[in-house]
């Protein structure tokens, strides 16, 4: 009880000293762990030589005490036990031993692996292709499709546009004065605003007059954007000071500078003459921006001020967390009191839609892609597959080792353990290279096809796929390496070591054709999507579009917009330059086409329907047409064929009242009893609207008269059916812009300069846009076009790697087999089979493994024709194309059991039975 | 050598840090001195006394430094540290309160029940 009350007394300061006394410890031990594994050699020598003083400190005691000298040494030996032992035992005593071992099981695991280069190779290689391409196309798809603009805070970047109330389907523009567009950045929805207007100037002061594309744009542009410059600086607030007059500076696009400077970095402090003024270079921007792809690119950014142009279009920034909604109904409030200020900038009737800018991407690709990404993961998984065949193969080959091992006192946990390592160091070896290559990979599609992005994408490796590919790879390899070492952990030593052993149990045998054949299904999929994929291409590049787009190119010509504002005298004007035009040697015909059917629609597209009127027709029917304004020489310098009736002539192309050819797709579906010439229609779209750039005929929106029916082209993209459509003299509308189609007998480019020389003749500034394109490419342009062999190349090269993969895994087991096997074939063959027997022995059994996988390959394509028709529009399963995989599919599966096999059919039967 | 006494584990590191804190020593001498002490009647496995010496050194109660022995050969001598005299004092408490409370329990007899 007294101890009691003496243990109590001190209790605290025996706690606070039993702390320092942990921590005392604490220390002592790290050191000496920090010491046994840096200072290792010399830890180990002293070691030894205290050990050894030990055994000759006895010796000599021994001798003292009367034993023989050789005796004497020979008992102290003994009695100790063997210094290496004792080394171990002092690190066992230290703690350190598991680390030891696990040091020599590295080594012993990288000596192997190095021994079997090519399996341990291939399976490396199979798992870092299933992680890069994995990686790499979810990167890309993540990035340059979902998330294509470098600006920051893309998703929260809007193009507010309004929907007129009389046409809905197509949202509109407005522009705003400076004032306006001030009071509107203090909108509580919007973080920040960047207002914009795209001008057509010339860049004057060189012999040809050539056009620029300027984007006047606010000086706060460079920290809305977020994007920095690639030379020089980018336009700054202190540009257009307030009181100060305006810097004359310009920033050149990328493109623009690669094509006019060729991008030589001395331009920057050049001066530009952009109609009549000079302006200094101050930088250039990077590649990936472009602004802005959504209504034309921009050569030059110019800093706005009032003075340069009257009005603005704005951009906008939402604040984090704003719906759309909000966004709308605030805005809302703003221009209608805009509308009450300038009331032509706005339709009668609107309400305010903000457009996120990344949505036209996000549908066009969106159910392709998401078949592409889960073909990349079926790719992944025959990578695995292909590493878990190896590994496996090639642990049911080490039995004897393992069996050895276990045999001298290898416990159960470090034969497990050593299988571990080396599966580990296979995993991470293909981890690492699997990063790496995604990286790489990730930038090929890009390279390849430039156009199928849009222009500002950049791709960023998407690290939780990269995570996720990664984790899945290590915990195959894991599984597939283990899984020797738990079956053979307890193997029938005796038999193993005696060879006798009925090699593979039946259990590892199924599962390695398990696998085979899993990989061959798999493997077939893929082949059956890319052969979909290319078959759907090839419709596509058979498509006839309904017109001969061989030799036409397509010229844009802006017109001025003060000149010119009389109907009547811009009607002559473009015909005077079709004419003109027309008459350039090796010109064979020039036709007038303007583009779209509405002005300045902000997404601009052909395609865009107005509803327009039958006279006589129900009225309750809502009808809608794609409505083309065009020359009277458009159907025969295009080759459209008239079905019936008549085109109008010039007569009335000039007045371009009361007249109207359809195509053949409105005549049926309006006149199907094929009574459409002679019926009147009219479209409300094409009434004059009032705004300052169009000039309308004076009838423009009342009744014409159907005067012809052409045959259909096609007119909704590739592989759409033709909308209907009408066709009116491009007199009846016209604005700033228009086109003129010329075919010429050889390529029309080469005939570009001349006809802008005979252009020029009739207006020296009238500017025709640098960027001319042939008819044929824009067919090539198109985004199902571009898709599709996007998707044909992509999906060709998985299927192309997962039949390499398999291949190499097919042969690796045959090779596998053949090695297990020698002896019993070189008894066959000393028996007196024939080699080509031999041969088809060790195939027989892959081959099984791999005709059922080729049939249920063949079974889940079938199956998910309808799904890939759902998920991949313009692919085509036809039967035509399962067979030509199949027996590609078979000719390769052959090929790969064949070339192992042929190798055992060569040996002599002499070494076989010799070698154990 | 006389009855040998079966060695409870643990008790030899304490055994060993009591050698050590007679005067330093080198492990052969230790061993021998142990064995000395308890009358020749402890026999001590070689193989478990420098693992239970690595241990303790390990944990910082004893110290090595390399010295010259007898015969001018070249040893490693070890000498008690400061916490390994706590230890020693500790330990040496508790094996005494511990047998006491055993030997009363094995001592009883009917009558205190």
């Amino acid at each position: 009880m007294v101890a009691d009350d003496r243990r109590r007394q001190h209790g605290p300061v025996r706690n606070a000293g039993a702390d320092m006394i942990f921590f005392a410890q604490l220390r002592s031990q790290l050191g000496s762990w920090w010491s046994a594994l840096v200072h290792r050699t010399r830890v180990d020598n002293d070691i030894e030589a205290e050990l050894q003083f030990h055994i000759d400190a006895h010796t000599q005691h021994l001798i003292e005490t009367g034993v023989s000298p050789t005796e004497a040494a020979r008992r102290a030996r003994v009695e100790f036990g063997r210094v290496d032992v004792q080394k171990e035992k002092y690190r066992s005593a230290i703690g350190l031993q598991p680390l030891h071992e696990i040091g020599g099981d590295i080594r012993y695991g990288l000596r192997s692996l190095y021994k079997k280069p090519v399996v341990s190779l291939v399976a490396v290689f199979s798992l870092a292709l299933g992680i890069g391409a994995t990686t790499a196309i979810f990167s890309l798809i993540y990035t340059a499709l979902l998330h294509p603009f470098p600006y920051s805070g893309a998703d929260r970047i809007v193009n507010p546009a309004v929907i007129n109330e009389e046409h809905p389907e197509v949202p509109t523009w407005f522009a705003l004065t400076p004032p306006q567009f001030e009071s509107l950045g203090k909108a509580k929805s919007i973080e920040s605003i960047v207002g914009f207007t795209l001008v057509g100037l010339t860049a004057t002061g060189e012999d040809l007059v050539e056009d620029v594309r300027a984007a006047y744009i606010t000086s706060n542009a460079s920290g809305f954007f977020g994007v920095p410059v690639k030379i020089g600086r980018n336009i700054q607030p202190f540009d257009v000071a307030k009181g100060m007059p305006p810097s004359n500076v310009v920033v050149l696009d990328y493109k623009y500078w690669q094509r006019k400077y060729d991008r030589d970095p001395k331009v920057l402090g050049q001066s530009l003459q952009l109609n009549h003024e000079n302006y200094t270079v101050i930088g250039v921007m990077p590649q990936r921006f472009a602004f802005t792809q959504t209504v034309g690119n921009a050569d030059v950014y110019i800093p706005w001020t009032p003075a340069r142009v009257s009005h603005l279009f704005p951009w906008i920034k939402l604040k984090p967390g704003v719906s759309l909604a909000t966004a709308n109904a605030e805005l809302q409030s703003f221009l209608n009191q805009f509308k009450r200020e300038t009331p032509k900038h706005f339709p009668a009737a609107f309400r305010v839609s903000v457009q996120p800018i990344i949505e036209p991407y996000v549908h066009r690709t969106g159910r392709t892609l998401a078949l592409l990404f889960a073909s990349v993961i079926v790719l992944l998984l025959i990578g695995c597959a292909n590493c878990s065949i190896l590994l496996f193969a090639s642990g049911e080959s080490r039995q004897h080792e393992l069996a050895i091992r276990s045999a001298i006192g290898a416990s159960r946990f470090r034969i497990v353990r050593q299988l571990l390592i080396e599966s580990l160091a296979i995993s991470c070896a293909g981890a690492a290279i699997g990063v790496v290559a995604s990286f790489w990979l990730a930038e090929l599609p890009l390279r390849l096809m430039p156009d199928a992005f849009a222009q500002e994408a950049a791709i960023t490796i998407n690290l939780p796929i990269l995570a996720f590919s990664v984790a899945l790879a290590l915990f195959t390899g894991l599984l597939f390496g283990l899984s020797p070492a738990l079956r053979l952990s307890r193997p029938n030593v005796s038999q193993i070591i005696q060879g006798t052993a009925r090699a593979a149990a039946g259990t590892s045998k199924r599962m390695l054709n398990l696998l085979i054949g899993g990989q061959i299904a798999l493997t077939f999929v893929l082949l059956g999507l890319a052969g979909a994929a290319i078959a759907g291409f090839m419709k596509i590049t058979s498509i006839q579009p309904g017109y001969d787009p061989h030799n036409v190119m397509a010229v844009d010509i802006p017109l001025k917009q003060d000149t010119k504002k009389n109907q009547v005298e811009r009607a002559t004007y473009i015909d005077q330059l079709r004419k003109r035009a027309a008459a350039v040697p090796g010109v064979l015909s020039v036709a007038v086409a303007s583009d779209a059917s509405l002005p300045s629609p902000p997404f601009a597209g052909m395609g865009t329907q107005a509803p327009f009127e039958i006279l006589g027709g129900q009225s309750q029917q809502d009808l809608h047409a794609a409505i083309y304004l065009v020359g009277a020489e458009y159907f025969a310098t295009l080759k459209i064929p008239l079905v019936k009736g008549r085109i109008w002539d010039q007569t009335e192309n000039r007045r371009g009242d009361f007249v109207a050819v359809v195509n053949q797709t409105l005549a049926q579906r309006y006149w199907p009893k094929g009574d459409a010439i002679g019926h009147q229609i009219r479209a409300a779209s094409l009434k004059d609207d009032g705004t300052p750039l169009s000039a309308a005929s004076p009838h423009s929106g009342e009744w014409r008269q159907v005067v012809g029916v052409v045959a259909d082209s096609r007119n909704n993209g590739l592989e759409q059916p033709t909308a209907p459509a009408i066709f009116v003299p491009y007199t009846t509308f016209m604005w700033d812009n228009t086109q003129l189609l010329i075919r010429t007998a050889g390529s029309p480019l080469a005939s570009l300069k001349t006809i802008r020389t005979a252009l020029h003749s009739i207006n020296p500034e009238q500017r025709t846009m640098t960027e001319v394109f042939e008819l044929e490419e824009g067919l090539q342009r198109q985004p199902i076009w571009i898709q599709q062999r996007l998707f044909s190349i992509l999906f060709s090269f998985f299927a192309f790697l997962a039949l390499a993969l398999s291949s190499v895994g097919l042969a690796s087991t045959v090779a596998f087999a053949v090695t297990r096997r020698m002896k019993e074939l070189g008894i066959r063959m000393a028996l007196g089979a024939q080699r080509s027997h031999v041969v088809w022995i060790v195939v027989r059994a892959t081959l099984g493994t791999v005709a059922c996988g080729i049939a249920v390959g063949l079974l889940l394509n079938l199956s998910l024709v309808k799904v890939i028709q759902h998920w991949s529009p313009g692919s085509v399963s036809a039967p035509w194309v399962f067979g030509t995989m199949t027996l590609l599919l078979l000719v390769c599966a052959t090929i790969a059991c064949l070339l192992p096999a042929r190798q055992a059919a060569s040996l002599d039967p002499m070494k076989t039975l010799r070698c154990d | 050598m006389g009855k040998q006494v079966d060695l409870l584990q643990g008790t030899l590191e304490i055994l060993i840090l009591k050698a050590i804190s007679l005067g330093p020593l080198h492990g052969y001498g230790m061993l021998l001195r142990i064995q000395q002490i308890s009358g020749e009647r402890l026999e001590i496995p070689q193989g478990s006394f420098y693992i239970a010496l690595y241990r303790i050194e390990h944990k910082g109660w004893i110290k090595g430094e390399w010295g010259e022995s007898e015969n001018k050969r070249r040893a490693k001598f070890y000498r008690l540290t400061p916490a390994g005299a706590r230890r020693l004092k500790s330990e040496t408490e508790k094996w005494s309160q511990m047998t006491d409370v055993v030997n009363t329990v094995l001592c009883a007899t009917p009558e205190q029940i």
